[in-house]
């Protein structure tokens, strides 16, 4: 932790509790920080809470405020009156592009947060415009979602969401259905942007590559956390919470020198 | 996507295709109401409008038995409520009259189908000041149906791969299951349109 | 039971239009006041349901097959307008999308189907569902509502036919009546199942939604039961009263009518004057009402078949008393 100049977090979760409306817990008091411009794997097995935490940077969660706990967005606690500002500011990528993708047009799609913002018309057509270059999809505005491959939906949501200009990104499940060329190109599109990023994941061959830091989720409770390569090549503490290290880290000691990189 | 095919050749490039969808509504609108309001004549007027419709269908560059067979499906509806005009008054000559009136609105309105994108159609109907409720729910559907059609798809080979008798009892008690498994996958879906709208800004 | 084009004349398309555009029009503003915000995207998925349910085949004998409509079933899942409105949107796009029904008759269609197919079914659901409760009494209540709701549209469609002078009124009705009192069983069978099934997996979805059971429905459903009965009363009643000839009136006045008479429909149709269609009235009247009591019976039997437990307190004397179940 750094002293002296005091910089507000890109995401700031304190003592996170939810639970279904079953009654079951979902988060059970999770707390983290992510600064700004870190790329920060979320990993843990199925039923840890990783959606459910994703839901809570964007306000969608709790459904009535205020929850148990608090999360703060650049230093502005996500309450009732802070709502649309914390959306404009977290880009939430959700696993289903198909839920997300929901205009008839790839432009009306990507234009869809723009609009919301209340921004002109010319502006709103130079974001689209923009946020489809970054995605690597010059020139999808005319095409229909149902025409799309799996990985061009992908960029089509990326798209959607860069065009609000938001300062965290929020991945969940990004390299899902995605063959290995869509997993490579996804990668390489992200490597690109260098906006803050949360990235929930099971593919810890790309927390590997694109986090340098990484947040263990489970029975929602953050776990550990620390740096890629020393939490994942841990095979004892990766099977403790039902995940396996990673096989570009199976000849890393959890020690030895790479670890700390 | 499978079933992309209902959509395959509205987004060719044509003069038709270019034209702008709010004239190409209107005048399939003006098309079609005009004939259907014909009272029973003689030959000309619908033959003049058939070849002023094959000189669109030629223009538009839409494949010919394409179209051919989207009026073909359609027409055996056509047929049956016209035989019920064979048992009336007006006989044979109502009875085949009715057909080419109707055969000549249905070609409009494929090829107004397959020449203009629908998410056009829908921009048009916007500016109409069609209330938004409506038109977000064309939208969703339009958008929707191809995603529940798949879905639909796979439900049913799966349980297809399941099912060793031809009972006929049993494929109806199978497919209500595949139908209600829709409505509830389309309904927790449509929840997570909700939080993808909010997400990104929907009041 | 899409109309298509060529069918309809101008007086009966332009009124089967005023009347589907005030239905929409009703169900519209009640959707958009009652609806909370989070069901939007819930109508057009259930459309996008409708038209995906529509495709699938039930097999019936040889190649052919029963299809679900499914006014009934969304009106039974989401309420009387929502229904009106899914069945209207699935219309319209189908009609511009493939030509399927009309675009000059889409305001009949949306009429058949949505008015009289969506509310009109809601209407009987909702009545027979309040008198036998529980999850039996809803799927007696979709059964039968489908059955009616099939004939009902069946009806208004032979009607518009008949005062559209296209087809005479004494071949139409028995045709569509007939044939649609037939595909009506098909319709409650698959309601019933489809229902059952979803209550079987997820019960909320089919409990009645708090927000339509609440006061603010009802002028939307008086709203809907008048527009219900003009439309009857304009198209289904040519035996009972002179409409067609009033309405023929009032579009003159208009200036809706043809001028030109056709040449082959020299004379007037006939059973508008004659008094002996009155006895083949009464015996077609008297069929219908039959036909509706074998089908209400029909419907029972099936809800218990389909959902085995009755609500307590009902059936369980029948022990003692020697006739058995």
């Amino acid at each position: 932790m750094c002293s002296g100049v005091e910089v507000s977090a890109a995401i700031e979760v304190r003592d996170l509790c939810f639970r279904y409306s079953d009654g079951s817990p979902a988060l059970q008091g999770a707390s983290f920080t992510i600064a700004e411009g870190e790329c920060v794997g979320l990993v843990g097995p199925n039923g840890a809470g990783k959606s459910t935490l994703l839901l809570h940077l964007n306000g969608l969660l709790p459904e009535t405020f205020p929850g148990e706990g608090s999360v703060l967005v650049g230093g502005v606690r996500v309450g009732p009156d802070t709502l649309m500002e914390v959306r404009r500011k977290v880009g939430l990528l959700f696993q289903d592009p198909n839920d997300q993708l929901f205009c008839p047009t790839v432009w009306e799609d990507v234009a869809f947060g723009p609009q919301q913002l209340g921004l002109d018309e010319g502006e709103v057509r130079g974001r689209v415009r923009r946020a489809l270059a970054t995605a690597g999809i010059p020139g999808f505005e005319k095409r229909a979602p149902h025409h799309l491959s799996a990985g061009e939906k992908r960029r089509v949501c990326l798209a959607g969401v860069l065009a609000c200009d938001p300062s965290v990104l929020v991945l969940d499940e990004p390299t899902s259905s995605l063959d290995p060329r869509g997993r490579r190109e996804l990668k390489a599109l992200l490597r690109q942007i260098p906006i803050t990023k949360l990235i929930a994941t099971h593919d810890l061959e790309l927390v590997v590559e694109l986090c340098s830091r990484v947040i263990v989720l489970d029975g929602g409770k953050v776990e550990v956390q620390g740096p890629t390569i020393e939490v994942l090549s841990d095979e004892e503490l990766m099977l403790r919470h039902s995940l396996e290290r990673p096989h570009a880290l199976r000849h890393v000691h959890p020690h030895g020198p790479e670890a700390s990189s | 996507m499978r079933h992309d095919f209902l959509d395959r050749y509205s987004r060719l490039d044509s003069p038709i295709h270019r034209s702008s969808a709010a004239v190409k509504l209107v005048a399939a609108m003006a098309l079609v109401v005009g004939t259907a309001l014909l009272p029973p004549s003689g030959p000309i007027p619908l033959a003049t409008i058939s070849l002023l419709l094959i000189a669109v269908a030629v223009a538009s560059r839409v494949p010919w038995w394409f179209l051919v067979r989207r009026i073909l499906l359609l027409e055996p509806f056509v047929l049956g409520v016209a035989a019920l005009a064979l048992f009336g008054p007006g006989g044979w000559r109502l009875f085949l009259f009715l057909i080419a009136k109707s055969t000549v609105c249905l070609s409009t309105m494929v090829l107004l189908a397959n020449t203009t994108p629908f998410s056009d159609l829908l921009r048009v109907l916007k500016s109409a000041r069609v209330p938004s409720l409506l038109l977000t729910t064309m939208s969703l559907m339009y958008r929707y149906v191809f995603v529940l059609l798949d879905e639909a798809g796979r439900m049913k080979r799966a349980r297809a791969s399941r099912t060793f008798s031809r009972q006929r009892a049993l494929a109806w008690q199978t497919t209500a299951t595949v139908v209600s498994q829709l409505f509830i996958r389309s309904s927790e879906r449509a929840d997570r349109i909700w939080a993808a709208m909010c997400a990104r800004g929907w009041r | 039971m899409h109309i298509p084009d060529g069918f309809l004349d101008a007086k009966t398309a332009v009124a089967a239009g005023v009347l589907a555009a005030t239905g929409l029009g009703v169900a519209l503003r009640h959707a958009q006041h009652h609806l909370p915000p989070r069901r939007v995207p819930l109508l057009g998925l259930a459309a996008a349901f409708v038209f995906a349910a529509q495709m699938i085949n039930f097999p019936v004998a040889g190649g052919t097959s029963g299809h679900l409509v499914g006014a009934v079933l969304v009106a039974v899942l989401l309420g009387p307008s929502a229904a009106v409105v899914v069945m209207s949107a699935v219309l319209v796009v189908q009609c511009l999308m493939f030509a399927d029904g009309g675009l000059s008759a889409i305001g009949a269609n949306i009429l058949n189907m949505g008015l009289l197919g969506g509310a009109g079914g809601w209407a009987i659901y909702h009545g027979v569902s309040r008198t036998v409760k529980g999850l039996f009494g809803q799927v007696l209540a979709a059964t039968f509502a489908a059955w009616c709701s099939t004939v009902l549209a069946a009806v208004a469609c032979a009607g518009e036919l008949a005062t559209s002078r296209t087809v005479s009124w004494s071949v139409a009705l028995p045709a569509m009546a007939g044939i649609h009192m037939l595909i009506g069983v098909g319709e409650g069978l698959i309601t019933a199942l489809v229902l059952v099934a979803i209550a079987r997996t997820r019960p909320e979805l089919v409990q009645p939604d708090p927000a339509i059971e609440a006061r603010q429905t009802y002028g939307a459903v008086v709203a809907y039961g008048v527009l219900i009965a003009a439309g009857l009363a304009l198209f289904a009643s040519p035996l009972a009263s002179r409409w067609p000839d009033g309405l023929d009136r009032t579009a003159e006045l208009l200036g809706f009518k043809e001028r030109a008479t056709a040449p082959i429909l020299a004379a007037p149709i006939p059973e508008y004057e004659m008094p002996g269609v009155q006895g083949s009235a009464l015996a077609t009247s008297l069929a219908g009402v039959v036909g509706t009591l074998i089908v209400f019976v029909l419907a029972w039997w099936l809800a218990r078949v389909l959902v085995p437990h009755r609500v307590r307190g009902e059936g369980r004397e029948s022990d003692t008393t020697g006739q058995g179940p």
